[in-house]
């Protein structure tokens, strides 16, 4: 089984990595996928040297698709993940309607459950 | 209402016209397998062809050319992995990957069909916004259709793909160009310098062509040759026609997807077909299979990108705002016959809509009909290379550029507009609002002197339509806004689904690769020029007169100033990170520092390519200029007889057994042409 992340390079999306390996079972794959447009995922050395439990098994990936929400849930539906972890960050409700969601929507559309994790006050105050 | 629609079906009976409408099918289909055409090639190859007809032949030939690009451009996208136009390449994400699984006819069935749907429901679309508005347009008045035409340019501008100053300054740069000549008002001439030819204004075929025609051409003579060996057109039509019938949900969406597109200005059928993807993609339940041949992905893109160029024809025809490129030239094609679009066509000339609906409707069909047949044999026709066909639509085109006002001085300004639409494209700003304010810019300043003298004072800015207008014109910049400040967030989980190129594998390599470079700046720095050169000169001109070309200045000068900072901030941080001084990957994060390392050898290798590219236009338009010069001094055919061996032979690169027969046939056909069409040939000083 695997678990797919939606990362981004920020407290959000690194809560996420960290929330996806406290869950994962040993041995088991984490996917990285890039939640943000244009934005692509670091080398796994780089990802490895920051959360080191990963070593060895993460894997990245990329989709086919434009749009990032729906490459998160095409991995995951190729893969046949268990999980998917998201990083929610906080949001107004008229930043909300103003605009959009990529978390939103693949709580919506995904088709496995989804773990939504926010960034610790820590992660907060120090940013990396 | 519907007596004029019925006698309109019964005038194509008319077995001219019907001629027309069979010669325009073909011709489209044709274009459309060429990579690198598209609807606006269609038109443009079809335009001069038509000067001389009657409008209604005239009409039904550009309708079914248009109607039908669409259908055969996804052979080339399904068969070799190259798409045929830019909106075709939404097809080959899952079209060519079905064909590699040996489904090819299973994909082009379903393409085909739908593309045949899409034109259908496009003329349902079209035939439904003429009652509707209707009592709209007529209860118009010029207060209403000056803020129209405002509407129409500034939309193109923000909508169109890329950055909205950009679009703005091409958008003003068109209508700066688009009142050179006699002013409406005071019948003085305005921008000619003193040339009796500039004082005609600039005909609205040598800057489509120029702009559009002869930029392309530059750009894909160079075009790296497809080397891939074709998918076998293999698998049966039978499965792709029932399956077809399966997903008849997602046709009529793309089909909606793409009027919508195509009503909104600067919206074209490339961003309309990858809409229609993203919101096949968006309702899917299983996502698994986008991208590695799902029908889903075939059947609304290519249902959308049909019912696109019908969509454009809303506006074009009921408002008189053109909502794409090839729908400007036929705006501009409508004017030489003296049918003002807008509130007159839907009251005069209510057959002549009909008969576009109609035709529009026929020609899907048959070309459907024909693309099944013909496929299998057509399909060689992509492999063709771009620069085999260069020379041959250049005199085609130059040719046509020539039948509007029979002057030697349209061609040279063509060539000319050539070079800009060249660096326009280069740089990545958008042509279509520079082309659709070229064609706005004498009835914008027209509906605002009318405006003027019918209302004292500003009495008109209050009424309803005028402010419906007007909170329409706020709306996308405050989208602007919205855009910028989710760029200056930069945060994980913005981004309202926008579905576009996840890479720039979309077969062209030359859009927006000059961009952030010294020759997009220099581009910057050349428009501010060129508007305050404009304000300049039009502090000569009478007070009526002098109104337009200042604002237009005044604008153009601001938004060109910003552009200038734009690229003049980007610059520096570019050529300290990168000494090719390119940075075309995202800055601030850490992960694209990352990436820079390992890009490296990819930039040098795009600005070798980058610096191929100019070379190769350089030559292409000396090539042209070149040409003319002959045409002056011999005449067209002996220009022809001299120029394409030469061109074929040495740009080309062909057999010279290739080449002469390709230049005999050409020749034949020159000289055959004025007998057959009311089509003039230059003359040269030793005729």
């Amino acid at each position: 089984m695997t678990i797919v992340v939606a990362y981004a390079d920020t407290p959000p999306g690194h809560a996420a990595v960290t929330a996806a390996v406290a869950e994962s079972r040993e041995e088991e794959t984490v996917v990285l996928v890039a939640a943000v447009r244009d934005e692509q995922v670091p080398e796994i050395d780089e990802i490895a040297a920051r959360w080191p439990d990963l070593a060895g098994r993460v894997v990245i990936e990329h989709g086919d698709l434009g749009d990032p929400s729906d490459t998160v849930i095409q991995v995951a539906q190729r893969l046949d993940s268990r999980l998917i972890v998201v990083g929610l960050r906080a949001r107004t409700p008229v930043g909300k309607l103003v605009f959009g969601s990529t978390a939103q929507r693949i709580l919506l559309d995904a088709t496995c459950p989804v773990l939504a994790v926010k960034p610790s006050a820590v992660d907060r105050a120090v940013p990396s | 209402m519907t007596d004029a629609a019925f006698s309109a079906l019964a005038s194509l009976a008319d077995p001219s016209l019907l001629m027309m409408l069979a010669v325009g099918v073909v011709a489209g289909l044709v274009i459309g397998l060429i990579p690198g055409l598209g609807g606006t090639g269609a038109v443009a190859i079809l335009l001069p062809v038509t000067f001389g007809m009657e409008p209604e032949p005239a009409l039904a030939m550009l309708i079914g050319a248009l109607a039908v690009v669409h259908t055969s451009d996804t052979v080339a996208a399904v068969l070799l992995g190259a798409p045929g136009s830019a909106s075709a390449s939404v097809t080959m994400l899952d079209g060519y990957s079905m064909a590699r699984q040996g489904q090819a006819k299973r994909a082009l069935s379903l393409a085909f069909l739908s593309s045949m749907a899409g034109g259908l429901i496009g003329a349902v679309g079209l035939t439904l916004a003429i009652p509707l508005a209707r009592p709209l347009v007529l209860s118009f008045g010029s207060p209403e259709l000056f803020m129209l035409t405002i509407l129409g340019v500034s939309l193109a501008a923000v909508l169109s793909r890329g950055n909205v100053v950009k679009g703005l300054t091409a958008g003003l740069l068109g209508i700066l160009l688009g009142l050179v000549g006699t002013s409406p008002t005071t019948a003085e001439e305005r921008f000619s310098f003193g040339s009796l030819f500039l004082s005609d204004g600039i005909s609205l075929v040598a800057v489509a062509l120029g702009v559009f025609g002869l930029a392309e051409i530059a750009s894909r003579v160079g075009q790296r040759r497809v080397t891939e060996k074709p998918v076998e057109l293999i698998g049966g039509w039978g499965a792709g026609i029932r399956e077809w019938l399966t997903h008849w949900t997602h046709v009529i969406r793309g089909a909606l997807i793409g009027i919508w597109a195509g009503v909104l200005p600067g919206v074209g059928a490339t961003a309309g077909t990858w809409l229609a993807y993203g919101q096949a993609v968006a309702t899917a339940k299983d996502k698994r299979k986008f991208g590695k041949g799902d029908p889903r992905g075939i059947v609304g893109p290519e249902s959308a990108n049909n019912s696109v160029e019908a969509g454009d024809l809303i506006p074009t025809f009921l408002f008189g705002i053109p909502g794409g490129v090839p729908s400007a030239m036929l705006l501009g094609m409508l004017l030489t016959y003296g049918i003002q679009p807008g509130p007159a066509i839907v009251t005069e000339h209510l057959d002549l809509m009909y008969l576009i609906v109609w035709a529009f409707a026929i020609a899907s069909v048959a070309g459907a009909f024909l693309c099944f047949l013909a496929t299998g044999s057509l399909a060689k026709l992509t492999k063709v290379p771009f620069a085999v066909l260069g020379p041959g639509l250049l005199v085609i085109m130059l040719l046509g550029a020539f039948q509007e006002g029979g002057q030697i001085g349209d061609l040279w300004v063509m060539v000319a507009l050539g070079v800009v639409g060249f660096f326009l494209k280069a740089t990545g700003m958008p042509r279509a609002p520079f082309l659709i304010g070229f064609v706005l810019a004498i009835p914008m300043e027209r509906y605002y002197y009318l405006t003027a003298s019918l209302y004292d004072g500003a009495s008109w800015v209050a009424r309803p339509g005028v402010l419906i207008f007007a909170a329409l014109l706020v709306v996308p910049v405050l989208w602007a806004v919205v855009k910028r400040l989710r760029k200056a967030t930069g945060a994980v989980d913005d981004g309202h689904r926008d579905e576009h190129e996840n890479d720039d594998k979309d077969g062209d390599e030359l859009e927006g690769s000059l961009a952030r470079t010294p020759w997009s700046l220099g581009v910057a720095v050349i428009a501010v020029l060129v508007f305050a050169g404009a304000f300049w000169v039009s502090g000569s001109f009478s007070a009526e007169a002098r109104l337009m070309p200042r604002l237009v200045a005044l604008g153009g000068l601001a938004v060109a100033a910003v552009l200038t900072w734009q690229e003049l901030r980007v610059r520096p941080r570019g050529s300290r990170r990168d000494h090719s001084g390119v940075v075309d990957e995202p800055t601030g994060s850490s992960g694209a520092t990352m990436l820079a390392t390992r890009v490296e050898p990819r930039i040098d290798a795009r600005s070798l390519a980058r610096r191929q590219d100019l070379m190769i236009a350089v030559r292409t338009f000396a090539a042209m200029a070149a040409f003319l010069v002959l045409v002056m001094a011999g005449g067209y055919v002996a220009a022809t007889l001299v120029f394409t061996p030469l061109f074929l032979l040495y740009a080309a690169r062909v057999r010279p057994r290739t080449a002469i027969i390709y230049t005999l046939v050409l020749s034949a056909v020159l000289v055959a042409l004025p007998s057959l069409l009311p089509v003039d040939l230059p003359l040269g000083l030793l005729q």
